[in-house]
């Protein structure tokens, strides 16, 4: 495959410093500070904390904020492109939650409103909006959600799997993460003051800004996106490792795929948060990695932590810093901390800058670091990676139990539906271990411990993906809960750390001491494929494995109000793990995701078709279907089988996985399982697809596919 | 005060699901947080809002909670001289 250098087309952002890249220069330029007392949402009692807002946004409920800013950024990038792109990669948080906040306020109880709470709607709203008709994948590792889902867009651009691609962040305020912060007495009352001596914290913020990232061969690009870093603490769910071990992980690994030295970076674009821990552990992680540090700052002190979008903001803002040849000062800071090794830039200057590397860290001690470099650096970093992961070690969790109990009730034509009971899932686990988690990261530990035993001696996986559909709804729940019923006076910093999407994912790396990338998707009944998705496009060729993990909560209250599929038939939950590498030998079974598709098109089953191969490939192999039909999505889902039955030609085996594992979102990660279980064992239980048992050959096929908003298909097959 | 330390007990044993220990069995002079029980960081703040909502009395800054909340018997004095009505 011919390789091309990756281009920053055009780039947007929406941030409290102003709209557009000329705004952002200015502000940037006079090293104006944006944050101010909160205005977007009224206080009970007390006086509003600093924060970074976005001016002049009409503040209509519908869609949420956070769609809003991202349709802003999106259309600054796209005006005047005669293309769509063909994927986007977006990192976010909390989506719409501040729509949601309002209407559990107004116990709303008719699922309509919260239609555009999820990440889901949020990237197929920007998806809808550009005509994109390839994958639109979601990021949510915390505060480093926006770096984490450019880096996902590079390596997707690298393997060829997209030529086109819309990358960045997005995230508006919020009473969760106003008060979230708060709570954990990170907020500085003072304003933000990044690497001052005294400084006391953050400024929680909002934003959204999106790069264009390109192969094509294009005019004037902006600047040039050379390597990306992704790496995990494992230490603390909130707390960065002290001497700052992940953050130089993160650097390393961005300046080493940008195939540079320390001593090549110009500029680094510190993530310089304002609060004690990081900012000095940050700081302990650049003096370890560069002998004589290049010139650094933080935006932080004038834009505020826009949380999943100040990764992107600040990739916006490096770019800005190589084509318009300026340094950002550190706004906020008037005396550095003595205890660094370095003093940062003041003020902003003006100076040719060639190359930039960026920080963005986040709970669960999730780190990203980018490097982006100016024409001169452009260069091809070669990438073989095959499609494919070798799955080494399986399980799953049903409402009947782990795998083994799951697919004996399976095979007896029962279905495994429900809820495992909380008290039985808190007795295969460790008390010190989930003392402080609830439901989603429990059945996340569970699935992984399992997944490695059944490995029979692989060592641990230092990469964790995982898909959720909901993520922490216990946590997100009870926080909001507490904080209204309050009023508004106290809330858990306990719920606030473990409400974040990446707090399971988190929890597992600390177990397995996973060191690694670590990536969080929340693409509702898509998430597991998500995950999929990002895991074998960014798991190294070799010397790496993964715990590759889809798993979802039911909650009594939350679940019914977000998920339409959740019908009479009740509330399920539970999910899969799948510790994988690219290592066949004795693998159980390759999988891959085969096809990602949305937009509702009528051609989607005939793109899924010819992604698989066509006509051939149904020649070629014997083929089992597992078909995800989600409740709500029967009138999407019937014409797109019926289309692809109909090019297939003949019938096939299929069955429906939801009638047997229930309505939940990430269901197909217990399908991927059971496939994975049918290919090792050979056979296909009668009692799944109505029938006698199928026998699998050597070249059969089991198919997982996602129907609905989206169409999908993994692939599973012997090794 | 002892009656504090028991009530106080048995709410950080439910607030911070201490579940295989019984009032008993939690020192009241022992060392609570860094200590056996793995509390840390993010427990001592749940006390904070704990001690803040139940007893009314205010701990925002770190220095003042790493004494408080040294022990649970430290917390109990500290919560003993400045509830309102307190000794202090």
């Amino acid at each position: 495959m011919k390789q091309s250098p990756v281009y920053v087309a055009a780039a947007g952002s929406v941030s409290p410093l102003g709209r557009g890249l000329d705004e952002t220069e200015a502000a940037l330029r006079a090293d104006r500070a944006a944050i101010g007392p909160l205005e977007i949402f009224s206080l009970l009692h007390g006086q509003p904390l600093p924060v970074g807002q976005v001016k002049d946004l009409d503040s209509s409920p519908v869609p949420p904020r956070a769609h809003r800013l991202a349709r802003e950024a999106a259309r600054m990038v796209l005006r005047g492109q005669p293309e769509p792109p063909d994927a986007i990669v977006l990192g976010c948080t909390t989506g719409g939650i501040l729509t949601t906040e309002e209407l559990l306020r107004k116990k709303e109880h008719s699922p309509d409103g919260y239609r555009s709470h999820g990440l889901l709607s949020l990237v197929e709203d920007i998806a809808n909006l550009c005509r994109c008709t390839g994958p639109a994948l979601t990021v949510s590792t915390a505060c480093s959600s926006g770096a984490v889902a450019i880096a996902l867009a590079l390596n997707l651009l690298r393997t060829g799997q997209a030529r086109r691609v819309l990358a960045g962040g997005v995230d508006s305020l919020s009473r969760l993460t106003y008060y979230g912060f708060h709570s954990l007495q990170l907020v500085d009352r003072n304003g933000c003051r990044p690497l001052d001596v005294s400084r006391q914290g953050l400024a929680v913020a909002e934003g959204a800004a999106m790069l264009l990232l390109t192969t094509e061969q294009i005019e004037q690009p902006l600047a040039c996106l050379l390597g990306a870093g992704l790496s995990c603490d494992a230490y603390h769910p909130t707390a960065p490792h002290p001497e700052g071990k992940g953050a130089r992980a993160a650097m390393q690994a961005a300046i080493e795929d940008a195939g540079l030295a320390p001593e090549d970076i110009d500029y680094i674009n510190l993530h310089g948060t304002g609060t004690p821990d990081n900012d000095l552990a940050e700081a302990r992680a650049i003096a370890a990695l560069f002998a004589s540090p290049p010139q650094l700052s933080s935006i932080k002190g004038a834009t505020g932590h826009g949380l999943a979008a100040a990764g992107a903001i600040e990739a916006v803002v490096s770019c800005l810093a190589i084509s318009r040849g300026l340094v950002p000062g550190t706004v906020g800071c008037s005396q550095p901390d003595s205890a660094f090794a370095f003093t940062p830039e003041m003020t902003c200057v003006q100076r040719p800058v060639r190359t930039v590397l960026s920080n963005s860290f986040g709970f669960g001690g999730n780190n990203g670091s980018l490097v982006f470099g100016d024409l001169a650096h452009k260069q091809v970093r070669p990438s073989s990676r095959d499609a494919w992961l070798a799955i080494h070690g399986i399980a799953c969790l049903t409402g009947k139990g782990l795998l083994q109990a799951t697919f004996a009730h399976l095979q007896e034509g029962g279905a495994a539906g429900g809820c495992f009971p909380d008290a039985d899932l808190a007795q295969r686990l460790p008390a010190r271990l989930i003392r402080r988690i609830k439901r989603l990261p429990r059945i996340a530990l569970l699935l992984a411990g399992e997944a490695q035993s059944n490995t029979e001696g692989q060592d641990a996986p230092c990469a964790v993906f995982m898909g959720t559909g909901w993520g922490a709804l216990s946590e997100t729940w009870d926080f909001l809960q507490r904080l209204e019923s309050s009023g508004e006076q106290f809330s858990s910093p306990t719920d606030f750390v473990g409400s974040v999407h990446n707090s399971p994912a988190g929890q597992v790396a600390m177990l397995l001491k996973a060191t690694a990338a670590n990536v969080t998707s929340s693409g509702g009944d898509y998430s597991f494929e998500q995950a999929l998705l990002a895991a074998q496009t960014l798991l190294p060729e070799t010397g790496q494995s993964a715990m590759l993990l889809g798993a979802d909560e039911a909650h009594a209250e939350f679940t019914p109000l977000l998920d339409r599929s959740i019908g009479a038939g009740g509330l399920a939950d539970g999910g899969g793990g799948l510790y994988v590498n690219r290592d066949r030998e004795q693998a159980k079974c390759l999988a891959r995701l085969a096809y990602y598709g949305r937009g509702g098109g009528d051609d989607l089953p005939d793109r899924l078709f010819a992604a698989l191969g066509g006509e051939g490939y149904f020649h070629r192999h014997s083929v089992v279907v597992f078909v995800g039909v989600p409740a709500a999505m029967q009138a999407e889902s019937g014409p797109q089988l019926e289309r692809l039955w109909q090019l297939i030609g003949h019938s096939l085996p299929a069955c429906r996985y939801r009638d047997f594992v229930g309505e939940f979102a990430s269901a197909s990660a217990v399908a991927a399982v059971l496939a994975a279980q049918c290919i090792e064992a050979g056979r296909v239980p009668g009692a799944l697809i109505g029938g006698a048992d199928v026998m699998l050959a050597p070249e059969s096929r089991v198919l997982v596919l996602g129907t609905g908003q989206c169409l999908t298909a993994m692939e599973f097959f012997c090794p | 005060m002892n009656e504090l330390i028991e009530e106080l007990k048995t709410k950080l044993i439910k607030l911070l699901d201490l579940s295989s220990l019984t009032p008993a069995q939690l020192d009241a002079q022992a060392r609570l947080v860094g200590g056996e029980l793995g509390i840390d960081s993010i427990d001592v703040l749940e006390m904070a809002v704990m001690v803040e909502q139940d007893y009314g009395v205010v701990i925002n800054s770190q220095e003042v909670g790493e004494k408080v909340f040294a022990s649970v018997a430290s917390l109990a004095a500290y919560i003993e001289s400045n509830r309102a009505g307190g000794a202090a």
